[in-house]
């Protein structure tokens, strides 16, 4: 008799097999030149970005760029490090971005793997990194970037590891991104975890959290499936020190965690007001 | 979008030119200037490229220039390979007994259509606090 656990098996393996494997070609310098513009109107008059560190990066070759990640289901932070990368590095450098899977899946998206964004997972960042570009990942997700406002400095990326393995096997150092105003984009009331659990979300689609918070223009926001309009919060950025992957994986994710949150903390200490900065 | 700042000096053009000469030298000259690195070896001279990265809004704005004309005290100009289509040049002319008249042009040019267009404009007024600064900053060194 099929029970619930086979019926969750088969959505998540239909779920699985709707995320595309990262077809690297995809990514387009000069459609990304076009839309630098664009992006860098919206980073310097909305968000007033500030992107510091840039030098820490190694010049060439393959680095994983761990971030942490602010801003429920539209998070500033990705799109302006995406910019402040390209226009440092020039758009012929490889760069690429991992997602969530849904936000792979997602119609209204289909432009962003000319952008370089894949759907995260340890085979598409592997792909990317073996063919010596840099990847961005967050870790945490879409665990982190629902985090109440009222925890905005606090670096979660919720015990995952993944990246540390990753960065180990392919041999590349690992660059701490750390950044702070996203969660000022909304007011983010809870992660609604339980909720999540409640709809069988969390196996069927590995969706951890289904935010609550109030947003624009919808007032209360549940889920922030459709996005929302994000406050003009100030966005500030630093890239730290590479750190090896040298060391057994918990050492090494709290190296990373530790560089995050001293780079959190530097940064929040300077912000005087939330959203103005 | 081109932008031209000038400014005269109590200097003659060779002293000037002493300054100009060594683009190695343009961070203490040019503001903003998160980046200036050498990609070529050698001497400056044409053909001698860099990577160069102003901080526009809090984003590095730039990319890979060649230097195309380098006249020994009369003009030093370059063109970007990468990046934002940019062209710019020191032009020095005598403007009477040990003095010279510099002008320092910028013309450059973003990608992306309208978006591109609205984006030169707005950054047009941080450029020029930049060119002006640049020739403050030229003074500074020619005339202590």
């Amino acid at each position: 008799m099929t029970g619930v656990s086979d019926i969750l098996d088969w959505a998540r393996q239909k779920v699985a097999a709707q995320v595309p494997k990262a077809d690297l070609d995809q990514r387009d310098p000069d459609y990304i030149r076009d839309q630098l513009p664009g992006l860098w109107l919206l980073a310097s008059l909305y968000f007033r970005a500030d992107v510091r560190g840039l030098d820490r990066i190694p010049a060439d070759g393959p680095v994983l760029l761990v971030g942490n990640h602010s801003g429920g289901n539209v998070p500033p932070d990705t799109f302006v490090f995406t910019l402040a990368f390209c226009s440092y590095f020039g758009v012929e450098r490889p760069f690429y971005q991992l997602v969530h899977n849904l936000v792979a899946l997602y119609p209204a998206l289909r432009w962003l793997p000319k952008f370089g964004t894949v759907a995260a997972s340890p085979d598409n960042a592997r792909l990317a990194l073996e063919s010596g570009a840099a990847v961005l990942v967050y870790p945490g997700g879409d665990y982190e970037v629902c985090r109440p406002s009222w925890q905005r400095h606090v670096v979660d990326l919720g015990g995952r590891k993944g990246f540390v393995q990753l960065a180990r096997e392919t041999a590349v150092p690992i660059v701490p991104v750390a950044s702070v105003g996203g969660q000022e984009t909304a007011l983010f009331l809870g992660r609604g975890q339980w909720l999540a659990r409640l709809l069988m979300l969390d196996k069927v689609l590995r969706l951890k959290s289904l935010p609550i918070s109030v947003a624009l223009p919808w007032g209360l926001n549940v889920t922030d499936w459709l996005g929302h309009i994000p406050l003009p919060a100030k966005i500030v950025i630093e890239v730290q020190e590479p750190i090896e992957a040298n060391g057994d994986d918990q050492t090494v994710y709290e190296k990373v965690v530790a560089s995050l949150q001293a780079g959190v903390d530097r940064l929040a200490a300077e912000r005087h007001y939330p959203v103005i900065g | 979008m081109r932008i031209e700042r000038r400014i005269t000096l109590n200097a003659d053009r060779d002293a000037v030119w002493t300054v100009l000469k060594d683009p190695n030298d343009y961070p203490s000259l040019l503001p903003h200037l998160q980046r200036w690195e050498p990609v070529t070896a050698g001497p400056p001279g044409v053909g001698s490229r860099y990577t160069v990265m102003w901080e526009i809004g809090g984003i590095p704005v730039g990319g890979v220039i060649e230097v195309l004309e380098f006249d020994t005290a009369r003009d030093l100009a370059w063109i970007s390979i990468t990046g934002v289509t940019q062209r710019g040049r020191f032009r020095l002319r005598d403007a009477g007994p040990g003095r010279t008249t510099v002008t320092f042009r910028l013309a450059y040019h973003s990608d992306g259509g309208l978006l591109g267009l609205i984006a030169d404009r707005v950054a047009a007024r941080q450029v020029g606090r930049s060119l002006s600064q640049s020739l403050k900053n030229l003074r500074r060194l020619v005339e202590r």
